[in-house]
This record gives C-alpha cells, structure tokens and sequence, in this order.
C-alpha cells in the first residue's frame, strides 16, 4: 500500500497536503490500480491513513514516497530523479541497521559476496594513473549534489570525496570517518595483490567491509577506471605526497 | 557588548508586557555549563564562536520578532498573541522545547516552523503566498525573526517534546527509521556522520545524537551562522545536510521533515537548549 509509485499516488500525496484529519489521505482499495477506471484514477476516493497504525518502517516508507514531503521529480544529473535517489537497493537496505543491530555473519557474507559481484576490472589490468590528477580527485566533494542547488557537471569535474572522510597527504586536512591513509604505499608497497585490494576497495568497500560507510564509487558509477586509476596513484605512487 | 545592553532592554520590555519574568537562560552560559560537563570536541571547536556569543547577532533579529509577533498584521489586521504553541494561547516560555508536538485543531504534529505558519494563516489571513509566510530562509525573513524571539523563550530549558500522543510517537518512531536509513548516490544516512563521537568531515566536527548534552547544540535553531551571515532554523538544516547526501528537496514543514525533527528532538530530550545559537 505505502509502495505505490504510479502518477495517482502524487496525486493523493497532494491532496494530503490538504486534508487536516489524522495525518492524511491516500487511495487504497486493496485493487491494483490498473483495474481501475480511469476517473478513479485521477480523483482517488479518499481513506484515510492513520499514521499511528503503521509500523515505523511503513511509515517511513509513506512519508517518503507518498506525502509529498520530497521533491521526486527532482532530475538528477545522472538521468533519473529524486525518486529513484531515495529508492534502495539491497546493499542499502540490507545495511540501515538502526541502533543496536548487529551485522549477522551470514549477511555480513552475502553483502560481501553481492559486493565482489558489481567489480569490473579494467581490460588492461589494474595500473597507476597519474597521482597528480588523483591528488584532485581525491580533495573534490563536487558532484551529484541536487536538491536546490545541483551540481553542474559540464561546469566541472566530479570528485572522489576522500578528504571528506580520510587524512591522506598531511598538506590538506581531512575528516577522520574512516582511518586515517597518510602513507598508505610506503606502508603497502605496490604489489599486484595491494593494487588489487585498493582498486577493490575503492570500487566496491563492501567487499571487505560489509556495510561500511564508505561509498561505493566504482560500482555507482561516480568514478571511472581511469579516475580509480589516478586516486590509485595519489595512495600508492612512491612520487605522491600521500607517501612523503 | 554593548549589542548586549541594547537587546536587552526591548526584551525586558517585551516580557514584562506579555508573561512576565523571563525564565529563559543566556546561551552562553547554558554552553558553558555544557563544555564544563562534558568533554565535547563538538562543543569547543569554535573558540571564536564561542567568543562571540553574547553579541549574537540573532538577538537583534528577535528582538524584531518581538515586534513583528506584537504587531496586529494580515488581513484579519490580528498580533500573534493568541497563537497556541502548545502550551495555551500566547504562552511562549518554553514552548519551543516541547515542539514538534501534536495538535488537535489540525490533527497533525508540528514544529515551530509549521505551527508558525498555521497561526499566520488561520489568526492573521495570510496565504502561502504573501511573502510573510513565502519567505522561510534569511533573517530578514519574518519567519525567521519571529522564530527566533519564541524560540529564544525557551533558552536553557530542557528538551522536552510530549510523546502521550499516538502521532507523536509515529512520527518520532518513523524519523529514527529515516535517520538510518540508506540511500542515494553514496549510501548516505544521516548516521552515516552523526553517531560516533569525536568524528570530523575534513575539520567540521560531527555532533554524535547518542550523546545528549552535545546533541542539544545540534539541534538548538535558530542560530546565527557565521558563514552565512543569516539566521537559520532546524528545516535549514535538514536541507543542507540532505543536498550533501544527494537526496533531493524536502518541502518546508511537510511530515517527512517533521519526522525527523521529531527524532532528533526526542534524542536530545533533558539537555539544555541553547537558544538562540551561534554556528560556523
Ligand atoms: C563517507 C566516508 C568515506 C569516504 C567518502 C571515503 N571513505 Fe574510504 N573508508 C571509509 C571507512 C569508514 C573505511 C573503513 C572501512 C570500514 O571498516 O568500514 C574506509 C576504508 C578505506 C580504505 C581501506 C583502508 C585499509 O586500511 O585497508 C581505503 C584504501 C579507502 N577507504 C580509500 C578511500 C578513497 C580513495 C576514497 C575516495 C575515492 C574514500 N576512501 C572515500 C570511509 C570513507
Ligand atoms: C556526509 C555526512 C553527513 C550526513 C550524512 C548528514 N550530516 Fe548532518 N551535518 C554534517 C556536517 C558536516 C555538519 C556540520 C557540523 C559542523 O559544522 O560542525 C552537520 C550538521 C548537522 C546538524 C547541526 C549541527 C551543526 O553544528 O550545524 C544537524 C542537526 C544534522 N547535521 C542533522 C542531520 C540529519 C538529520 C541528517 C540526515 C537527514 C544528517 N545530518 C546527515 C554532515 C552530515
């Protein structure tokens, strides 16, 4: 009920805006929408949903999608719009644990495993780019923001959001939500096997750290291989400032 | 200083015109007696915010308020003096840290924002598109000059939002869902950042909502930003930390916002609000 997505439930969300009787209104007649009359569709009888007899995830799920609190048709640059920026996908869902719930080791496993399976390697093999793009890369948290002011992405280049959450070379200070990366080639080395868990890492964090709060750029998309390649640089090059 | 001096005098005057003795505390010296207590990273990383503190700007924008609230306007040429924050018509003292709550003549939980706009309609005349009620964001808005005066009622009064009403408790229960809950361009929830202590975002540091007397300066709006040299209030906020999630536009007083806000409230519950505050 609260999942509806077809045009009437914008509908009913705006109209609830407007209906002052315990919480709002939405249409719900128990009948999938397209056996319904065409009317029926565009005027929904309303019934009233009480908030208070939902549980909170449903609730949740309707304030979101069904009482017009946010702007779902918002565009997004990547082609879509607020809804589907709001819409989970396993990984997300399966990792919004509240407060006091714990990661069991069979999920911890299948995160993991859904994880390793979104990696595109590069054809060429996993390389360095060059670490002074990378160093770029990884200070800018441009891109991808929308809401009431989206980020133009033909007016510069996306980011990599590193310094957000990571100190890496000490010239710039960065956040501290993840550990800290400030020598992380003179400490690794560049190995085929350090190589490939940093590009791992850095594509798909899940893979070693079920739901970490670390983004999965490579897997959503937000950085390129060649991107991927160049931050590679900025963490492991011996040349990069990351390692001085 | 002597900004001091000045505000206090119109404030003087507006409480003992409307409810008498003022029992509102300085923020200043609620935060002080905060970062005594605790150990707050969050709380000291500004020691020139701190410093500036008794001459918030913020005062001269309630002290307009105060005005504004007195003042018979709109349509219906009525004052705000009737309103019904939650605690009987007029009454402002310590109103604000028992919002958002549950309103029977609208049968919705609201907060400060939403339940301002309500009285504006429904005793003054306005509609939502006069610019009184249109204009939610700058200090030269009327909203906000009005909600930073009744938020500043309830200055060192502990966070106390009522949750005896079957919607209060669902908002507030859905809020906490939303505040885990995952989505967008890069996994973002709101504890993504803000349940861990001591955690920065490059040098801004992250206050932690597990730990109440740090919490309460998190979601003590109005303050006065000093990066953008404007009042703002608690839906402010919430946008701005939704833009960096990537999530789209939440609307002005709509449920999901209240939800969240009704969460947050709950979780500073007990501390001392510091109103109005001072942030970079
Ligand atoms: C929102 C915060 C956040 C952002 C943004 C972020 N990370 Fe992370 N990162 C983390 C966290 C948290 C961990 C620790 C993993 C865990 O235990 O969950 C981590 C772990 C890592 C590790 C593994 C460290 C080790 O010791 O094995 C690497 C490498 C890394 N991040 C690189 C990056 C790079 C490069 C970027 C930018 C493209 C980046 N991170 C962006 C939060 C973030
Ligand atoms: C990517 C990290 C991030 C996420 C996710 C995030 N916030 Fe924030 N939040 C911040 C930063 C950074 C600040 C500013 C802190 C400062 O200035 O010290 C902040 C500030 C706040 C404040 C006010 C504290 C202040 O000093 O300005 C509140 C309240 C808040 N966030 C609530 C939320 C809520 C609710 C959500 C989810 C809708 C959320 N945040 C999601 C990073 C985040």
């Amino acid at each position: 009920m609260y999942k509806k997505t077809s045009t009437a439930a914008a509908v009913a969300a705006t109209t609830c805006l407007f209906l002052i009787v315990g919480g709002c209104s939405a249409t719900s007649t128990g009948k999938p929408e397209a056996d319904k009359p065409e009317a029926a569709k565009a005027a929904p009888k309303a019934k009233a949903v009480d908030y208070a007899a939902m549980s909170p995830k449903a609730l949740a799920e309707y304030l979101i999608f069904e009482s017009g609190s946010y702007e779902l048709d918002q565009p997004t640059q990547e082609g879509t719009n607020g809804r589907a920026r709001l819409t989970q996908d396993d990984i997300q869902k399966t990792c919004s644990l509240m407060k006091g719930e714990n990661l069991s080791d069979k999920t911890r496993e299948k995160v993991s495993a859904l994880a390793a399976a979104s990696i595109k390697y590069p054809e060429d093999g996993i390389k360095l780019g060059d670490w002074k793009k990378g160093r770029e890369l990884a200070w800018s948290g441009f891109g991808y923001r929308t809401a009431h002011n989206p980020d133009d992405h033909a007016k510069r280049a996306t980011g990599g959001n590193c310094y957000n959450c990571h100190q890496l070379a000490t010239d710039r200070t960065g956040g501290n939500i993840g550990p800290s990366l400030t020598g992380y080639g003179k400490i690794r080395g560049n190995s085929p096997a350090t190589l490939k868990y940093t590009y791992e890492v850095i594509y798909n964090p899940h893979t070693y750290f079920a739901c970490t709060n670390m983004p999965r750029m490579g897997a959503t998309g937000v950085l390129s291989q060649q991107q991927i390649a160049d931050i590679m640089a900025y963490l492991l090059d011996p040349a990069s400032p990351v390692n001085k | 200083m002597f900004k001091k001096t000045l505000r206090a005098l119109p404030i003087a005057l507006a409480v003992s015109a409307t409810a008498g003795l003022s029992m509102a505390e300085a923020p200043e010296d609620v935060l002080d007696k905060l970062i005594k207590k605790t150990n707050s990273p969050y709380l000291t990383q500004s020691p020139q915010n701190i410093m500036i503190m008794p001459d918030n700007p913020a005062w001269l924008v309630a002290d307009e308020g105060a005005i504004l609230f007195r003042t018979p306007r709109g349509p219906k040429n009525a004052s705000l003096e009737k309103c019904d924050f939650g605690k009987g018509p007029g009454v402002l003292e310590g109103a604000h840290v028992e919002l958002p709550r549950y309103f029977a003549d609208t049968g919705k939980v609201m907060d400060l924002d939403s339940r301002l706009v309500h009285c504006m309609k429904t005793l003054q005349g306005f509609t939502d598109n006069d610019p009184a009620i249109k204009k939610k964001h700058g200090s030269d808005s009327d909203i906000m000059k009005l909600q930073t005066y009744i938020a500043s009622k309830s200055g060192g009064m502990s966070w106390n939002p009522p949750m005896n009403h079957p919607m209060e408790k669902a908002m507030r229960n859905a809020g906490e869902v939303m505040f885990y809950r995952r989505s967008g361009t890069m996994d973002f929830s709101c504890s993504t950042c803000h349940t861990q202590d001591g955690k920065r975002i490059r040098a801004s540091v992250l206050p932690n909502i597990n730990r109440p007397d740090e919490w309460t300066k998190a979601i003590s709006w109005p303050a006065y930003r000093t990066s953008h040299d404007h009042v703002r209030s608690s839906q402010h906020r919430v946008l701005e930390c939704l833009w960096q999630m990537r999530y789209p536009d939440i609307r002005n007083g709509s449920d999901a916002s209240i939800a969240l806000i009704s969460f947050w409230t709950d979780a500073a519950r007990g501390a001392p609000a510091i109103l109005p505050d001072l942030k970079r």
